[in-house]
């Protein structure tokens, strides 16, 4: 029987799942607009970013635009992969059960 | 009964990624607005340098272009900046403004050489400013996956062909009809899917 791949915990989380799937389609993003695409808190949306900057999946950069705090986030490298593998082990999982 | 709604956690967890992915990558800038403040900049050249307006600035039809074309370049970067906000960025919104910005860039100064070493011709001018146009609107059409925008990239290359073989007053014409398609019509086309998108997006979030 093939061993059945474990799901990364980092990612497996649904706001966090949501913010990389969000970050992997743009170059970076400022925190409102993943507020704003997500319908998260900024409490519990900071929390979850934070999870993903100490896995090393996002960079975050902290500048002012026009006198105004901006906060924009950035997935590296090893976070695109980290959710590249992720997809793999759902798809793995789930097996035939994809598309029906 | 468990295994079911695993199952289903599963599958809801690879719909929320294409769903994010998209979203994600949702077209987020806007353009349309530029098509028209373009064809609205040159039909302001076109009517200055024609007529002038007799009085003072206006009587110079030799800065018609120039001004309204840095006018025009000005008021872009000022709206962009404002309507960009704080919205993505994204490679390929990157990619469409470096291919309008470098072309703006090389048609300035390639007008502006012609116009000052007194090599200034009118079905010439249309030619360049035509294909050029035609050049970028192709390019930005593919890397958008565009035909409405493809089309008007061939009306521009007409345009360039039209204006080398036509008489003076034609290659106008031909120019005048091609603003209004390229940038008026097809403008405000843009901005009216780029409004009905973002309703789309609005009422999906």
């Amino acid at each position: 029987m093939p061993e059945l791949p474990e799901l990364n915990p980092v990612i497996h989380g649904k706001l966090r799942l949501a913010l990389l799937s969000l970050l992997i389609g743009v170059e970076e993003a400022e925190f409102t607009w993943l507020r704003t695409k997500t319908g998260s808190t900024d409490g519990n949306l900071g929390a979850q970013l934070l999870k993903l900057e100490e896995a090393g999946y996002v960079t975050v950069e902290k500048k002012f635009v026009h006198r105004k705090p901006q906060t924009l986030y950035r997935m590296t490298e090893a976070g695109r992969q980290a959710l590249t593998e992720y997809v793999q082990a759902l798809k793995q999982l789930l097996g035939g059960a994809i598309g029906g | 009964m468990k295994a079911d709604s695993e199952e289903l956690g599963l599958k809801d967890r690879l719909s929320l990624i294409e769903n994010m992915i998209a979203e994600g990558r949702r077209g987020t800038e806007s353009w349309g607005w530029t098509f028209v403040l373009w064809g609205v900049a040159y039909y302001i050249a076109i009517a200055w340098s024609t007529w002038g307006f007799g009085w003072s600035i206006w009587g110079h039809t030799a800065l018609a272009w120039p001004v309204t074309m840095i006018s025009a370049s000005v008021l872009t970067v000022v709206l962009a900046t404002r309507k960009r906000g704080r919205q993505p960025s994204t490679t390929i919104g990157r990619a469409i403004s470096a291919l309008w910005i470098t072309m703006g860039i090389s048609m300035f100064i390639l007008l502006f050489s012609l116009a000052l070493s007194g090599k200034y011709d009118q079905q010439l001018f249309v030619a360049v400013i035509a294909a050029m146009l035609g050049t970028t609107n192709a390019a930005s059409s593919m890397i958008l996956k565009w035909s409405v925008q493809f089309a008007c990239a061939v009306v521009w290359w007409l345009a360039a062909v039209a204006s080398c073989f036509g008489t003076v007053t034609q290659s106008s014409i031909v120019f005048l009809v091609a603003i209004f398609i390229c940038q008026i019509v097809f403008g405000s086309y843009a901005m009216f899917c780029e409004a009905r998108r973002n309703k789309q997006g609005a009422s999906h979030a």
